[in-house]
């Protein structure tokens, strides 16, 4: 699933909104740029003061809006987190995104962790959208506490099939969503996974295991987004990728967490 | 009324005709042509391509980038495909480009500095080679720190090489301006002033480097103050064209380093972050000649260097 057509461009900021704690919903006007973009793939935001743009993957684009949701969690998404109106600077949509061809005769479990939510928020939207797949999903999402769940409606709404997990016991199940995962996930199931590197490399670990298809969104420090610099390497089946433009999404069965 | 005449931006270096002097920052731009989708590529003045090496190299572990204040530390590793594998499906590709190349060396020695430079200043296709001595990722000592050595690689890449050389070097030595003296003597053609700046951070939340080498090379719009004063120090003392390279983000940050004298520039971190920047870069030069009323882009250079006591 390649990208059509990315763009370096200046947007408007429509809105900025906290959805909870530290969770911030950007929307921008993109124009016809929100048409291009696939689930999985993300852009490059350009945060004033701070010197390298943010990758963030897409949450949702509808017409000309793209949204994203993202954790404040530093410098960069601390100064974005603060911005309410003007513009932005982005380039994408960038990398290749979740391969929805293959839910077509699977039953589609997405498995998130943390902000892993956004990107799989949107490849619910794309598979809800799309004729072709008339199976409904189930998302299994693991967060520290209650206040870290996001969008859960949202997924219930389209009529998906929600499992949940908390750290602390909050809500769901107490402890780590992939415990579930490992006693739920059948070889009839397609695994997308998004989230923190150890939920990754269990995921992984149980999908190789039980010889279960899928994709893994993976994370790497980026400095040009598009593939120039080589800065966010990543070994793949014994070669070296480049997340940003090879990935982020990649197959499970060939990634080495 | 003043008939306001656009400013002429081509300037020749080396003998090659570029239509303006804003070139590609070695590693920051790939091998070249892969952003043609974004950006006009032909709108610029040469590209620049990654190091290249004899045999294909991997690269470094992760993190391989981080950000500081104002720019970046990397410890890429001189990741590439190897010469034999540029010349084929890179090569043709950033031919079609319609530009000058000049693409990038890097060996582990001197005789792999040569057979690289053999097999690609064989191309057609290709103007120049610029020979990265400077790279402070290897994990032996650099080139430049080594004068005999500096000397021998330029004194024997000139013998094979079909094409001008351009010596890259690295700004931490203790005379810029004795050592770009050296290169040209050695037989330079040109010299790109500078590399980045030898640098590590560390992650006082984890108490981990941020780097998996622990030290990298600092880039970025922190730079450029110091890569300028190596430009001023080293023209006053060469007649080889100098390439200015470090923390360019704007046109008036281009002038800078050529009224210090610099002939041609080349633009790396920030092009990284925006690859619009380049044209957007070489827009604002035109516009700061005009406000100047410079009617010729090769008036500026060395223009504030008026101690130039050539050799
Ligand atoms: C493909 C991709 C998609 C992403 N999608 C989302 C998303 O939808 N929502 C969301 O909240 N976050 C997402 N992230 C993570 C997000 O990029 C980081 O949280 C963000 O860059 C942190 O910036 P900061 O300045 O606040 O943090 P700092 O720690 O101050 O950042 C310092 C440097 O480290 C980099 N960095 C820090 N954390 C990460 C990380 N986890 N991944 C990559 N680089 C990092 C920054 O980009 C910056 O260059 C995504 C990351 C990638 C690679
Ligand atoms: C990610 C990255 C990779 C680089 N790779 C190379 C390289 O392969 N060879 C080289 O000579 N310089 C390399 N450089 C150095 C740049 O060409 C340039 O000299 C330096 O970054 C200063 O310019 P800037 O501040 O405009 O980036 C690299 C710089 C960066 C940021
Ligand atoms: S971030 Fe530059 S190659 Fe991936």
């Amino acid at each position: 699933m390649c990208t059509l057509k990315r763009f370096d461009i200046t947007c408007k900021i429509i809105s900025n909104k906290e959805v909870c704690t530290n969770y911030f919903e950007l929307k921008i006007k993109a124009g016809s740029i929100a048409k291009y973009c696939l689930p999985g793939q993300f852009f490059m935001i350009g945060v004033p003061g701070v010197f390298l743009r943010r990758p963030i993957s897409v949450y949702d684009s509808k017409k000309s809006v793209l949204s994203f949701l993202y954790k404040v969690v530093g410098k960069g998404t601390g100064i974005l987190s603060r911005m309410r109106s003007g513009q932005l600077q982005i380039l994408g949509p960038l990398g290749k995104g979740y391969d929805l061809e293959i839910c077509k005769d699977l039953n589609y479990v997405a498995v998130a962790g943390g902000t892993g939510i956004a990107s799989l928020h949107f490849l619910a939207i794309k598979l809800g959208k799309n004729k072709p797949y008339k199976k409904k999903g189930t998302l299994y999402y693991g967060a520290r506490s209650k206040k870290d769940l996001l969008c859960l409606d949202k997924f219930k709404e389209i009529g998906w099939k929600v499992v949940v997990s908390t750290e602390d016991g909050s809500k769901g199940y107490k402890g780590y969503i992939t415990d579930i995962l490992e006693k739920k996930v059948k070889d009839s199931d397609v695994l997308f996974a998004c989230g923190p590197m150890p939920m990754l490399k269990k995921v992984v670990q149980i999908a190789k295991g039980k010889k279960v298809k899928g994709f893994a969104s993976l994370e790497e420090k980026m400095a040009c987004g598009v593939g120039n610099c080589q800065g966010c390497a990543v070994n793949i089946n014994g070669a070296i990728k480049m997340t940003c433009k090879d990935g982020p999404v990649f197959k499970i069965e060939e990634v080495n967490l | 009324m003043v008939l306001c005449m656009k400013p002429s931006l081509a300037i020749d270096f080396m003998g090659i005709k570029l239509k303006n002097p804003v070139l590609t920052a070695s590693g920051a731009f790939g091998y070249g042509y892969e952003l043609a989708d974004l950006i006009p590529l032909n709108k610029l003045g040469a590209i620049l391509t990654k190091t290249i090496t004899l045999e294909p190299k991997s690269g470094n572990l992760q993190p391989r980038i981080a950000e500081v204040s104002s720019g970046l530390l990397n410890s890429i590793g001189l990741q590439n495909i190897g010469a034999k594998a540029f010349i084929k499906e890179p090569l043709e590709n950033l031919s079609k480009v319609g530009l000058p190349i000049i693409v990038s060396v890097a060996g582990s020695c001197v005789k792999e500095y040569v057979q690289t430079v053999e097999i690609l200043s064989a191309q057609d296709t290709i103007s120049a080679i610029e020979l990265n001595l400077s790279c402070p990722n290897l994990k032996k000592k650099i080139v430049c720190h080594d004068l005999p050595l500096t000397q021998e690689v330029i004194k024997s890449v000139k013998k094979v090489s079909k094409v001008p050389v351009i010596v890259k070097l690295s700004p931490l030595v203790t005379d810029i301006a004795e050592l770009s003296l050296c290169a040209q003597n050695a037989g330079a053609n040109g010299i790109t002033l500078a590399n980045t700046y030898p640098a590590m951070a560390i992650d006082v939340k984890t108490f981990k480097y941020k780097l998996s080498t622990a030290k990298g090379g600092l880039s970025g719009a922190c730079v450029k103050p110091m890569s300028v004063r190596c430009v001023y120090d080293a023209y006053q003392n060469i007649d080889i064209p100098i390439v200015g390279c470090g923390g360019i983000e704007t046109g008036e940050d281009v002038l800078e380093f050529m009224l210090a004298g610099a002939r041609v520039v080349s633009v790396g971190s920030a092009s990284l972050v925006s690859p619009k920047i380049l044209i957007k870069i070489i827009s604002e030069i035109e516009k700061v000649l005009k406000e100047k009323n410079i009617k010729d882009i090769r008036e500026v250079v060395g223009m504030l260097n008026t101690t130039k006591n050539a050799c």
